[in-house]
Order: structure tokens, then C-alpha cells, then sequence
């Protein structure tokens, strides 16, 4: 036995902290909350960076690339890009009515974000279901095996962010947040311009290279 | 986000909408042009557009050491991989005996391009439509 157990006392060693006890914080210097969303982004930066060399690999390796404006529907989807970024700039407005504490602001500016994320999952969908009407299915060829991984995998991420958009949303209804606390507003903030971000690129490169 | 973080965000929206339609008719217009010169536009356009969300949109602006520690070294890590890929890139087909997207043709005793093949299918099913 060792002479620590031995000779443990609880009325005088009990009380006693298990870690030494400091009068500042030993964490890092920004929220946990940020700190780990963007430990996470980072991983999901290397994700996409991933499947759009794999799409470039690919490309590159084929004696022709189709011209993507003879198979996809650019001008619609210019369209939905136009909504994402709205999405983005209605996110911010939603941030900074939260910094006032104007319930009613981040209401109404989270609710237009999730109504413009949604149409941007909608019209996806609705591409998609065009596109398959017309035979177009990922084993057809190379091109449409890509161009079904990169955005389906983007369109997944953006039904993730409209599911947390939503619940933010009632959160803020129940007055979860207020001028000192809006952590969960900006967490989810940097998600969805991540996800607009990573579309900005997606689209350039699928649609229009 | 402290009060530093403030900007003006109509304004980065306006940008932005600018880029997109630059960049939307550029690779439009630009179809038949030099490939170089119409991967350059659209890339400059999706470089500024992204520059504009991770700075102003994400905040990296007014993040301290921590944060910015954390991202920064993605696109380190985005130009080793690209680096060890590009060998493949620059060779193109000229390595492969059996070119991605292509068919050995029994008959011709060559590789049938299947993409092209399914684009000039896809062009006359449209011009029946």
C-alpha cells in the first residue's frame, strides 16, 4: 500500500482539489464551442479538397471532357448559387440581431435563411430528378459518377445545416438566446457560410470549368 | 464575435452577387475561348468569392491566433496533396493504356471515347425533343 493511500485522512484530504486551481482560465483563448467548429471545418476543408482532386485526377485522365453546358442546367443553377449567397448574407443579419439581443431579428432572419436553404435543397432535388428522368445516373459515366458524389455530398451538408438552422430557430423562440449569449447562432453561422463557401467552388468547377 | 466584427455585410453581399454574374457570364461567353484564359476568370472570380466568405462572412478577419491557426494550415495541406497529384495531372492520358472514360473496341481494335459517345446521344435525343 502506498504511503498516499496509507496515510489518507478524508475529513483533511477530501475536500482538497484533484488538479491545482488557478485564478485565470488554463483553456484555450476562445470559446470551446468555436474552437472545436472550426477544428471540425478544417476536417471537412480536407474532405472536399479530397473529392475534388479525385475530380480532377479524373478529368484530367479522360481523352475528352464533355462540355458541361450541353448536360447541366447552368443558368438555373447560377440561380440557386444566387440563393445560397443570400442565405449567407441573411446568416450574418441573424448573427448581429442576436449581438442586440432583437429576438424578433433573429427570428425573422434565421427563419430566411432556412427558407432560402431550403429552396436551394429543393431545386437541387428537382435537377436531380430531371436529370435521372433523362437517364442520367451516376453509373452512366465518369462524368455524371462525379458530378452526382461532389454535389450530392455538398446538398447533404446543406440539409445538415438547414436541420440545425431549424432547431437554432426554436431555440430562439424559447428566448434561448439573448446579447451575452449567441454562441449557438455563430456556430451555426460558420457551418452554413462553409457550406456556401465550398458551393462557390463546387459550381465553378462542375458547372463552368 | 466581439463588436470589431462588424462590418458592412450589404456590401460584401453586393460583391459577391457581382463576382457570381462575372463569373456566370465569363464561362458562358467564354465556351469557345483559350481554355487558359477561361480557367484563369472563373478561377480568379471563385478564389475572390470564397476569399470574400472565409474573411468577412466567416469572420477570419477579427479571429485571433487560435483560429486562424487552426485553417491556415488547410491550404498547406491542400497544395501537398494537389503537389503529389499533379505529376498524374500534367501526364494526362499519355500514361494510361487504357484512358479513363474510354471502351476497348473490339472492332476497330481501339478505345471508344465513352463520353463523347454519350454527349452526341445526348445532343440528338435533344434535338428531338
Amino acid at each position: 500500500m502506498s504511503d498516499a493511500i496509507a496515510t489518507y485522512d478524508p475529513a483533511v484530504d477530501a475536500p482538497r482539489a484533484h488538479h491545482p486551481v488557478y485564478d485565470y482560465d488554463s483553456g484555450p483563448p476562445v470559446e470551446r464551442g468555436k474552437f472545436a467548429i472550426w477544428l471540425f471545418l478544417a476536417t471537412e476543408v480536407m474532405f472536399f479538397t479530397g473529392l475534388i482532386g479525385a475530380y480532377v485526377i479524373l478529368r484530367s485522365g479522360t481523352a475528352a471532357w464533355p462540355n458541361p453546358e450541353n448536360r447541366l442546367a447552368v443558368f438555373l443553377t447560377a440561380i440557386n448559387t444566387f440563393v445560397l449567397i443570400i442565405s449567407s448574407w441573411t446568416m450574418v443579419r441573424a448573427l448581429f440581431a442576436a449581438q442586440r439581443g432583437d429576438r424578433g431579428g433573429i427570428l425573422m432572419w434565421l427563419g430566411l435563411t432556412i427558407f432560402f436553404g431550403s429552396a436551394f435543397v429543393s431545386v437541387q432535388v428537382y435537377e436531380y430528378f430531371e436529370l435521372v428522368k433523362h437517364g442520367s445516373l451516376p453509373n452512366v459515366d465518369i462524368f455524371w459518377s462525379t458530378f452526382y458524389i461532389m454535389t450530392g455530398f455538398h446538398g447533404s451538408h446543406v440539409v445538415v445545416g438547414v436541420i440545425w438552422l431549424v432547431c437554432a430557430w426554436f431555440k430562439a423562440l424559447r428566448g434561448g438566446y439573448s446579447e451575452r449569449n449567441y454562441l449557438g447562432i455563430e456556430l451555426a453561422g460558420l457551418y452554413w457560410h462553409f457550406v456556401d463557401l465550398v458551393w462557390v467552388l463546387l459550381f465553378t468547377i462542375v458547372y463552368l470549368f | 464575435m466581439s463588436e470589431k466584427g462588424h462590418f458592412n455585410a450589404e456590401k460584401v453581399f453586393a460583391l459577391l452577387f457581382v463576382a457570381t454574374v462575372v463569373e456566370v457570364v465569363w464561362g458562358m461567353a467564354g465556351a469557345d475561348w483559350n481554355k487558359m484564359l477561361l480557367w484563369s476568370g472563373l478561377g480568379i472570380c471563385a478564389f475572390y468569392k470564397g476569399w470574400l466568405i472565409a474573411v468577412y462572412f466567416m469572420h477570419l478577419k477579427f479571429e485571433g491566433w487560435v483560429v486562424k491557426s487552426l485553417i491556415l494550415p488547410t491550404p498547406l495541406l491542400i497544395l501537398v496533396i494537389y503537389g503529389y497529384v499533379s505529376p498524374d495531372v500534367s501526364h494526362g492520358d499519355d500514361v494510361l493504356d487504357h484512358p479513363i472514360g474510354t471502351m476497348y473496341d473490339n472492332e476497330t481494335g481501339g478505345f471508344q471515347n465513352l463520353l463523347l459517345r454519350d454527349e452526341k446521344a445526348h445532343s440528338e435525343r435533344a434535338e428531338e425533343e
